[in-house]
């Protein structure tokens, strides 16, 4: 009678997901693309009308591939032009949890919580956009059973937030960057032009 | 439009408005409210000596604002019939106008608005459409950049009898624009705004680029559109021609329009999606292709005319394939843009079809109807019985055919009826019957149809336009669902009375389905509602019982929807399958004499009890074969 022994395809994962069962409404006019921050200032390859084609099309490991899975902030500049509606940024987030699911790893860098000294106070798990932070009971060396912040590195977009947030200093983005380089890169960001030449 | 007026027959009644519509089919009584036009028709010969006088200029309307107008005008210069009238809003009573008149003394400022009434036997309805204001839009900024303009405005300053002869120049310094970007879908197939294709603007933006090439060679043009919708015969050649005249076609729907506030140049911003890339192009002006939306009164004119509204505005066709021009009440039918958005030749199909219908009720002594109207016993009415009608049966009707005069039993006036059966089922007294679907004759079937072992059976009731084309297509198309439905046909959910509700459980059913139209979709404008109504008021009473829930369902289900009547029903028969047998048992018992309580008054309507008899030995026969078997 029902139809429980069809393979669920990709789509059918992301339509099943909070946010992806918009997916299929798409009919790819654009809007989305051009009013997007990252592909006009970054990245030429992120293209989140084509990312939901790639999802679509059950085109599974090409979409996992796509920095547009990896890269969208959840700014949602183009879910309130999108003229079908669809929450694009949540779609994009559920191809994201299923890629994190099967084993992909972010390339972006993820906030790391210091165990040794957080003290579970759960700030940073209120402050987090991407509601990426969650307290866990769990047996930490030298302090025993405590409640400590997690990092799911699924959710993280490496915005930082925690990291100003936290009053301990026991979280954020390992850092890589010194406080220069990341204003360089926002000059860089904000007038391409003139830093190039 | 000259023509027209010149025939004898017609009679064009310029600046008059529909007041009310009452009566029936060929017996409309309609009341016109002539506006003044301070100008006496008969003595107005049209030579304009009032527009040259008057001081007072206004802007034009028909010229989409870009050009004034004289407070003593005609709309435009092609207006039939060619009278001239004056702007009473506007006018400042200088009375130049009067002496420009002269010796026709055509002038006359003491005219009033008249109520006209006129018999008319049919009429056709051709209101067209409105225009979607983009200024709403702040993404394409309208209203705030001088050269951003709508399609329409284009028209005027593209046409050669326009305000600029013709010329065409943008708005910002008057100079003729050389790059030009036209954006499709502007307002429309956005969800946000109106969710539907407005049918033309595709070919309207590409012969707006073809004049405008024609015109001026050098002018470039791009159209930004998320798909061209070339549909009947020729466009595709039509859409080709314009390719091959050089026009551009971008397709990506722009996200922005930014402007250089010194040139005034407009930036458009889009993805092209061809190339995957947002590409950021500088133009002159930009037009925009904005969405053909339902005229700002069309609410009201739906309820002078009483005709029902479709999704979006539109008034109702009777039957989207079949009967596209015919609006559900008898005797008022549709011409053009006012059912939905349509071009020039559908226009004129439609207009054409609709003039051929309204003929054929001037040309009929009499008048088929369907016979499954609605008649009174009005012995059993309250008016009789109790001295006071309770008028539920006006309530419930949608076209206004029950009439209740005085202390007198209701009456039905059968011309105006379309036999929906609202006001049968609704009738406390039950003092209405409807005639081929009688109490009596639903209940027979459902006896008959409940006889054999009625707690496995899930009883469906399907109206005849939706929910029955449903169960049709789902049958035709073999989708699977559970044997054990059985269907009634009424017409209407609002024929769908509790009194069959409660017999069926009373009789023992597993399950009830109450089912009919969308609410949107009702082809008796509202008799889903009154229907649905009802079936909640039930769903209510059921939940007090304490009965299964899942066992009365309730679902609206269109023609179109096999998928969903198959879906329904199985889920329906899971419900069944998950009540141990015993305890189904033991809850129909349990609800059998509330259900008879409910059912009082029921066995008293005319033809019942023979029903009941006649469907008893009916029942005993179907057991007796099964026995044989």
């Amino acid at each position: 009678m029902s139809h429980d022994t069809t393979v669920q395809t990709f789509a059918d994962q992301v339509k099943a997901l909070p946010g992806g069962e918009f997916l299929e409404l798409c009919y790819a006019c654009g809007t989305c693309v051009s009013k997007c921050m990252i592909q006009q200032k970054g990245e030429l390859k992120y293209n989140p009308r084509r990312l939901l084609r790639l999802a679509m099309l059950d085109m599974k490991q090409e979409a996992f591939d796509n920095p547009t899975t990896w890269l969208c902030s959840a700014c949602d500049l183009c879910y309130a032009a999108c003229p079908q509606e669809i929450h694009i940024s949540g779609v994009i987030n559920a191809v994201k949890k299923i890629a994190v699911e099967e084993g992909r790893v972010t390339p972006i860098q993820t906030a790391k919580v210091n165990q040794q000294t957080c003290v579970g106070c759960g700030l940073c798990t209120e402050g987090c956009p991407y509601q990426a932070i969650s307290l866990v009971e769990k047996k930490v060396p030298f302090r025993g059973m405590i409640q400590v912040a997690e990092v799911d590195p699924g959710l993280c977009m490496g915005c930082g937030l925690c990291s100003a947030i936290c009053r301990s200093t026991s979280i954020g983005i390992p850092a890589e960057n010194t406080d220069n380089e990341i204003l360089d890169d926002l000059w860089r960001w904000m007038q391409p032009q003139e830093v190039m030449s | 439009m000259v023509d027209a007026a010149r025939q004898p027959l017609v009679d064009v009644r310029a600046f008059t408005e529909v007041e009310k519509v009452e009566g029936f089919v060929g017996n409309f009584k309609v009341t016109l409210r002539e506006k003044a036009k301070y100008v006496i028709a008969d003595r107005c010969n049209g030579c304009g000596a009032c527009t040259l006088a008057c001081p007072v200029e206004v802007p034009n309307y028909f010229e989409m604002n870009l050009a004034p107008r004289k407070a003593a005008y005609v709309p435009m210069s092609q207006s039939v019939p060619l009278i001239y009238s004056i702007d009473m809003e506007n006018c400042i009573h200088c009375y130049k106008c009067v002496d420009a008149c002269g010796a026709l003394e055509a002038i006359d400022f003491s005219q009033e608005d008249k109520l006209v009434e006129e018999d008319i036997g049919a009429i056709v309805v051709a209101t067209g459409f409105g225009h979607f204001d983009p200024s709403v839009m702040d993404e394409y900024g309208y209203s705030r950049y001088p050269n951003v303009i709508t399609a329409m405005e284009m028209e005027r300053l593209n046409n050669s009898a326009g305000p600029t002869a013709g010329d065409l120049i943008r708005p910002s310094d008057h100079k003729s624009p050389k790059t030009l970007a036209f954006i499709n879908c502007v307002g429309s197939r956005d969800k946000r705004y109106n969710p539907s294709c407005s049918n033309f603007c595709c070919m309207y933006s590409i012969k707006n680029a073809v004049l405008l090439k024609q015109m001026h060679p050098d002018v470039d043009i791009t159209i930004y559109y998320i798909d061209i919708r070339t549909p009947s015969k020729g466009y595709e050649e039509f859409y080709d021609r314009a390719r091959e005249m050089g026009i551009h076609f971008s397709q990506g729907r722009p996200s922005l329009i930014t402007e250089d506030p010194e040139t005034h140049n407009l930036v458009v911003h889009a993805e092209d999606v061809g190339l995957g890339l947002v590409t950021e192009k500088e133009y002159d002006m930009v037009m925009l292709n904005q969405a053909a939306i339902p005229q700002p009164d069309q609410n009201h004119m739906s309820s002078v005319l009483n005709v029902a509204q479709s999704p979006g505005g539109w008034f109702m066709e009777y039957h989207p394939k079949l009967r596209p021009m015919d609006s559900p009440t008898d005797g008022i039918f549709f011409a053009g843009a006012c059912q939905g958005p349509k071009d020039i030749p559908s226009s004129v199909a439609q207009g054409s079809a609709a003039a051929a219908r309204a003929s054929r009720i001037l040309h009929s002594e009499e008048w088929e109807i369907e016979p499954t109207v609605a008649v009174v016993w009005p012995d059993r009415c309250s008016a009789e019985t109790k001295g006071r009608a309770c008028g539920l049966c006006v309530k419930a009707c949608p076209y206004g055919a029950v009439k209740i005069e005085g202390d007198k039993a209701a009456e039905i006036i059968t011309a105006k009826c379309h036999g929906c059966g609202g006001c049968v089922a609704e009738c406390p007294e039950d003092a209405i019957t409807q005639l081929h679907y009688t109490d009596a004759q639903i209940l027979a079937q459902m006896r008959a149809l409940l006889a054999d072992k009625p707690e496995e059976k899930i009883l469906a009731f399907r109206c005849h336009w939706c929910s029955y084309g449903g169960a049709d297509l789902a049958g035709t198309s073999h989708f699977d669902y559970t044997a054990n439905e059985r269907g009634m046909k009424v017409m209407c959910s609002a024929r769908m009375d509790s009194d069959f509700i409660y017999e069926a459980f009373r009789l023992g059913a597993g399950g009830v389905l109450y089912s009919g139209c969308h609410p949107q979709d009702c082809h008796y404008i509202t008799g889903q509602l009154v229907g649905a109504k009802r079936a909640s008021r039930l769903k209510k009473i059921f939940n007090r019982m304490d009965m299964t829930e899942g066992r009365f369902r309730i679902e609206w289900i269109s023609a179109a929807e096999g998928d969903k009547y198959a879906r329904v029903l199985n889920e329906m028969q899971d419900v069944l399958d998950n009540i141990p047998p015993e305890e189904l048992h033991e809850e129909i018992e349990r609800l059998k004499p509330e259900m008879s309580k409910r059912l009082k008054k029921f066995p008293g309507v005319p033809g019942v009890e023979e029903a009941m008899v006649y469907s008893d030995k009916l029942v005993k026969a179907i057991a007796s074969q099964l026995e044989v078997k």
